[in-house]
């Protein structure tokens, strides 16, 4: 009963053909996708030689000592930059210092020149009636 | 088929890499269908399945070893896609499905009723049948593929068979009692 049925089961699910033009199809599809892992390629040696060791890929450097490079390049830039910047607000505010203190010393001066009148005129007043006596009416 | 066609198309050769999709897509394409139960869904299953195998070309190391490999890919892309996209069982069977079931001249309706009533088993047990009976795979190879022990595919096997056999037993009974009652019309009993 077993069998039979086992066999009417391979019967029921023989396999089916694929549409037509499956393989076109998917042939067409093929360029597209690259094999990843392309056929290793086996080269017998003499059996007196020393196996060779194995062939690893080279790898290219050329493009990460350049970018290395470029970023050290750009770290020192950056570095003298903020520098020459920090230099150029140090003397400019030693500029801004001294005409402050120039000002200042103006101001002093003219205030004492002021000062000096101011007392001139307190301690030697012009004398008014002496005049009023030259001229009597 | 001559093992020299593997080694020309790990080569590059587009041709022997064709010879080798003809002698397999018929495999590969009925696990998908009765898998998923869509004609279009299995055609790009097979379609992916092979686009798999063209990049890794490099590590089938035989005739026998694209074979496992192409069954293993097809069943395990299956049971994924069928765990992202339930579309199985409550779909009817796709028209042309029937055609090649219809070519037996012993009993083509019994044999459409089995292949509709696997579809209803859980996408392991369907595929552990498919291996089994579709592609007359062993049990340890079955198993090798699923990555499932052999005890698991061996009841896996048991179970899916005795629900089978119940199942065909009852669409008769079903089948039956319809014909039964056929040609009784209710409406002008008395």
């Amino acid at each position: 009963m077993t069998d039979e049925f086992e066999t009417q089961l391979r019967r029921a699910l023989r396999p089916v053909d694929a549409p037509e033009g499956f393989t076109e199809k998917l042939m067409g599809r093929l360029p597209k996708a690259e094999p990843a892992n392309p056929p290793v390629v086996v080269v017998a040696l003499p059996s007196s030689r020393p196996a060779a060791p194995a062939l690893r890929p080279t790898r290219n450097f050329v493009l990460p000592a350049a970018l290395a490079a470029s970023l050290v390049a750009a770290v020192m830039l950056g570095q003298h930059m903020g520098q020459l910047r920090d230099q150029a607000r140090q003397q400019r505010e030693i500029a801004e210092g001294r005409e402050a203190s120039r000002e200042l010393m103006q101001a002093l001066r003219v205030t004492s020149q002021k000062l000096d009148m101011a007392y001139q005129a307190v301690t030697n007043p012009p004398s008014t009636s002496a005049g009023e006596e030259e001229n009597p009416s | 088929m001559p093992d020299s066609l593997l080694t020309q198309a790990r080569a590059g050769d587009a041709d022997a890499f064709a010879a080798l999709v003809r002698a397999h897509q018929g495999s590969v394409f009925s696990i998908g269908l009765r898998m998923l139960n869509r004609r279009d869904a299995a055609e790009d299953l097979a379609q992916d399945v092979f686009l798999q195998l063209y990049r890794k070309l490099g590590d089938i190391e035989s005739l026998e070893h694209l074979g496992f490999w192409l069954r293993r890919v097809a069943s395990n892309l299956a049971i994924d896609w069928l765990r992202r996209i339930p579309y199985t069982s409550t779909q009817p069977l796709d028209e042309e499905m029937q055609v090649p079931a219809q070519e037996h001249p012993q009993d083509p309706l019994m044999d459409r009723e089995l292949a509709r009533l696997l579809n209803e088993l859980s996408p392991p047990a369907r595929a552990v049948m498919l291996l089994r009976y579709q592609e007359d795979r062993d049990l340890a190879e079955i198993g090798a593929m699923l990555d499932m022990p052999v005890n698991t595919v061996k009841s896996h096997i048991k179970r899916s068979l005795t629900t089978l056999r119940a199942r065909m037993i009852g669409a008769r009974l079903v089948d039956c009692e319809a014909d039964e009652t056929k040609p009784i019309n209710r409406e002008k009993l008395p």
